[in-house]
């Protein structure tokens, strides 16, 4: 029967010439992430006049950085229309790990790349049983939220452990003056250049581009001899790598390795990921919103210090403004055709 | 008594200009089998959506029990005793038998299931269809053919007084068939109509009391399946007209060959031997449903598992993974470009480049879009802009992106899968004169189409499949075509030409 499947015929490009407000428009409607970034900014520098100062920009900063870094991991995964729970427990176990290594003498440098290691090699499993046996990754990952977390208790007895090395410290602690009268901290550093890595990644390699390709359609991309399965596991390796780094630079930035560390960062990493445009069903997206979203929902904390209120409200109105950035993304695909 | 259901002159066309049924007439009367049979496309599924109440007809009318009656959602269709039991069975694997026979009338008061009714109607149901599971097993536990008993009983459970089923064999294997058609005497005995949907002849002659036959959306006429010789059906079906069909002129072809399967045994009962393609050779694969062509194809692109001996360019050729049949110059598109063939969201550039990006770790979108644009427009694709989402284009132009990636990928062994499915006419030609230029390039191509008059136009042979095997070989410029179409429908060889 010849019934035609595509009964909205064509619809292409609008022609040229339109305008360069149109254009910016688009733009505007495509990076909305960062246009809320500023609006929100601008709300917090009109209501404290601390907000702008290099400091508190340092000190953004230097909180965002941990929970930033295990966000751009996340975002490879989820854009494989995948999700690792995992990245909390595994940031705990990391920084715990680095604590225990350089409690037993090792050299810091040797204790941070092996942790590194481990860290990405737990996520290239958890993927590996994803991709190979087929369990969704929710559950594989959620296994390892408690097994990585039981891990963590058993490898530090459940006790925290200090004193460690100065030089391993500094890593969290190290203000490297960028512009007179402002020093920037080293972690923020780190958080950007992973940023800037991984959007590179992305957009101009092959393996980006796989990364999408599998997330949005995964049997599109097989029948095009994609390595569907091995990108699955490759994700989740970045994952692992990234949950890693994040705990590593924790423990260096408390000074202590704590086994209680971390609790439900995955979510937070999940909301900026989400917040930050990526489709939970995979193949769009990418590491800038999650950068700005990062950024975002650490505004908003610091807004909400900055007035003196407390974490409830905090909670409360972080998830309205998740729900409502959701919505604002719905509408712009619906009204984009992309539904 | 009066019929239980007729169908009277029944249209129905889709805007703009496609008559999916033209003028079709049925009547059943209770406590028979009646079969409809009819080639691809004559329209037998539009009239089984138009009869459950699927469809709203475009015009004429449907009685029951003598009464006209209006169908506006398949509820009422169900509520006036008709059921349809689909080829993909809609029952819900993951509920207990009894729970499915009940869904969507639970015996209930005030929203609370009467389990006591439920169980006792569940069982007297099974009973009927003589089904040897229980009421309370998943229906994800049962064989196809006790799920196909299942979804009877399911019928029975709504107190139907036709039950519609739509080529209930696809699945089944001989001995799940006898039982079914047991259960279907037997429920014929206690005055059900069954309505039977198959291009069987042999199924037909078996279980049928009347067939009607429809051909191009008209009903053809309906025959009394015991004194009607087989030869009037297959005629009924084929129908005389032959002057519609383009040939192609036979040309000659001077490539060596290209791919030959000596022997294949896959999945589903695939069974392939002897069959070649030449370079710049266009080989059509003609066959009814569920008769192997995309299983073969699946296969020789390394997407479905199998074992033989094939060579491709005279080397060995075993794909375990699509990746390793497109190293070696081989591309599929598939079946279904929407789910299987394309990456919809994502941009036409970016979906046309994929397969090309193996040899390389850098990508720069300059040069993607630099490889895939003369490629598109060489095969005049329309589109806007290459960074659009291959979404937004039209049906046609979407296939020309899946040809894209494999013509950029390299590939000189293109196979392709029901490459028409959704195109109107202008595009299909379109899309076949494209194909006729890339063989001509040198390409080897594979066609696999339900439509034998493309085949007909594009193909310098033609395979017909049967059951899993290719039973033989035809070259549409001496070839009839009913006798392709015997062969396909039969599944014996016909006439003397191979």
């Amino acid at each position: 029967m010849a019934v035609s499947d595509n009964p909205g015929g064509e619809r292409l490009a609008p022609p040229d010439g339109s305008g360069v407000l149109a254009a910016a428009l688009d733009l505007a409607v495509e990076y909305n992430f960062i246009v809320i970034f500023f609006f929100v900014a601008a709300i917090a520098a009109t209501l404290s006049s601390n907000f702008l100062t290099f400091g508190n920009i340092s000190n953004l900063f230097q909180q965002a950085a941990v929970v930033g870094i295990v966000a751009v991991g996340m975002t490879y995964v989820i854009l494989t229309a995948n999700i690792d729970l995992s990245v909390g427990s595994m940031a705990a176990f990391s920084g715990m790990l680095v604590a225990v290594l350089m409690a037993g003498g090792h050299n810091p440098w040797l204790a941070v790349a092996s942790t590194l290691v481990v860290g990405m090699a737990g996520g290239a499993l958890m993927g590996g049983i994803t991709a190979f046996a087929r369990v969704p990754s929710f559950i594989v990952t959620l296994a390892g939220l408690v097994s990585i977390r039981g891990v963590t208790y058993l490898i530090s007895e459940g006790t925290p452990i200090g004193n460690l090395p100065k030089e391993f410290g500094s890593l969290g602690s190290t203000l490297i003056p960028i512009l007179p009268g402002f020093d920037f901290p080293l972690m923020g550093i780190i958080f950007i250049a992973v940023c800037a890595i991984a959007g590179v990644v992305l957009r101009y390699t092959v393996f980006g581009e796989y990364v999408f390709a599998t997330g949005g359609n995964i049997e599109a991309a097989r029948l095009s001899g994609l390595p569907t399965r091995l990108m699955t596991m490759g994700v989740f390796a970045v994952s692992g790598l990234m949950a890693s780094l994040g705990g590593v630079m924790l423990t260096s930035r408390l000074r202590i390795g704590q086994p209680t560390a971390a609790q439900g960062m995955e979510l937070d990493a999940i909301a900026a990921v989400v917040l930050g445009g990526t489709s939970l069903f995979g193949g769009r997206g990418g590491v800038l919103g999650t950068f700005f979203a990062v950024m975002l929902l650490q505004v908003l904390r610091n807004i909400f210090n900055l007035l003196g209120l407390g974490s409830f409200y905090q909670m409360t109105v972080t998830g309205v403004i998740i729900v409502a950035a959701i919505l604002l993304n719905r509408l712009i695909d619906h009204r984009m055709g992309r539904e | 008594m009066a019929d239980v259901l007729t169908v009277k002159n029944v249209a129905k066309r889709f805007p703009p200009n496609i008559v999916a049924l033209e003028h079709a007439s049925l009547s059943v009367a209770p406590g028979e089998v009646h079969c409809l049979l009819g080639a691809n496309g004559a329209g037998k599924s539009t009239l089984l959506k138009i009869v459950s109440g699927a469809f709203k007809p475009t015009s004429g009318e449907i009685l029951i029990d003598g009464e006209p009656f209006r169908l506006r959602s398949p509820q009422d269709g169900t509520r006036a005793g008709i059921s349809m039991i689909y080829q993909e069975l809609d029952l819900v694997p993951q509920l207990t038998v009894e729970q499915n026979l009940y869904l969507g009338h639970p015996p209930a008061r005030f929203g609370i299931i009467d389990r006591k009714t439920r169980r006792e109607g569940a069982v007297e149901a099974l009973r009927r269809v003589g089904a040897s599971f229980a009421p309370d097993v998943r229906v994800e536990k049962l064989s196809i053919a006790n799920q196909q008993l299942a979804a009877i009983a399911r019928s029975l459970t709504m107190k139907a007084k036709v039950i519609i089923m739509d080529e209930p064999s696809a699945a089944l294997n001989e001995r799940e068939l006898e039982r079914v058609f047991e259960v279907i005497r037997e429920l014929v005995r206690q005055g059900v109509a069954i309505v039977y949907v198959s291009h069987r002849l042999n199924e037909i002659r078996e279980i049928g009391d009347r067939v009607t036959v429809l051909r191009g959306g008209r009903t053809i006429g309906t025959f009394d399946v015991a004194t009607t010789p087989e030869n009037a059906l297959v005629e009924a079906v084929i129908g005389q007209n032959r002057s519609l069909i383009e040939r192609g002129a036979r040309r000659a072809i001077a490539g060596g060959v290209a791919l030959e399967v000596k022997s294949m045994k896959g999945l589903h009962g695939l069974e392939i031997s002897d069959f070649r393609v030449r370079w710049g050779e266009i080989v059509g694969l003609s066959g009814l449903n569920g008769s192997g062509r995309t299983t073969f194809l699946r296969s020789l692109f390394g997407a479905a598992s199998f074992e033989g001996a094939i060579l491709l360019d005279g080397r060995d050729f075993h794909p375990r993974h699509p990746g390793d049949a497109i190293r070696r110059g081989v591309g599929l598109a598939p079946e279904s470009r929407k789910t299987e063939g394309l990456i919809l969201d994502a941009a036409i550039y970016r979906n046309a480049a994929l397969p090309s990006l193996r040899h390389r770790r850098l990508l720069s979108h300059r040069a993607m879009r630099a490889s895939a644009e003369p490629v598109l427009k060489g095969l005049s694709t329309k589109y806007g802009d290459s960074e659009r989402p291959v979404r937004q284009l039209s049906g046609g132009n979407q296939q020309k992106v899946v040809l894209a990636k494999w013509i950029i990928g390299g590939s000189r062994v293109l196979l392709l899968d029901e490459p028409s499915r959704g195109l109107d006419v202008g595009a299909k030609s379109d899309l076949y004169a494209l194909v006729r230029r890339l063989a001509d390039e040198g390409a080897a191509v594979i066609v696999a189409s339900s439509e034998l008059e493309e085949l007909y136009a594009a193909c310098d042979a033609i395979w017909v499949f049967h059951e899993g095997r290719n039973i033989q070989l035809f070259d549409p410029s001496a070839a009839d075509r009913d006798d392709i179409l015997k062969a396909s429908i039969l599944g014996v060889r016909t006439s003397t030409w191979q």
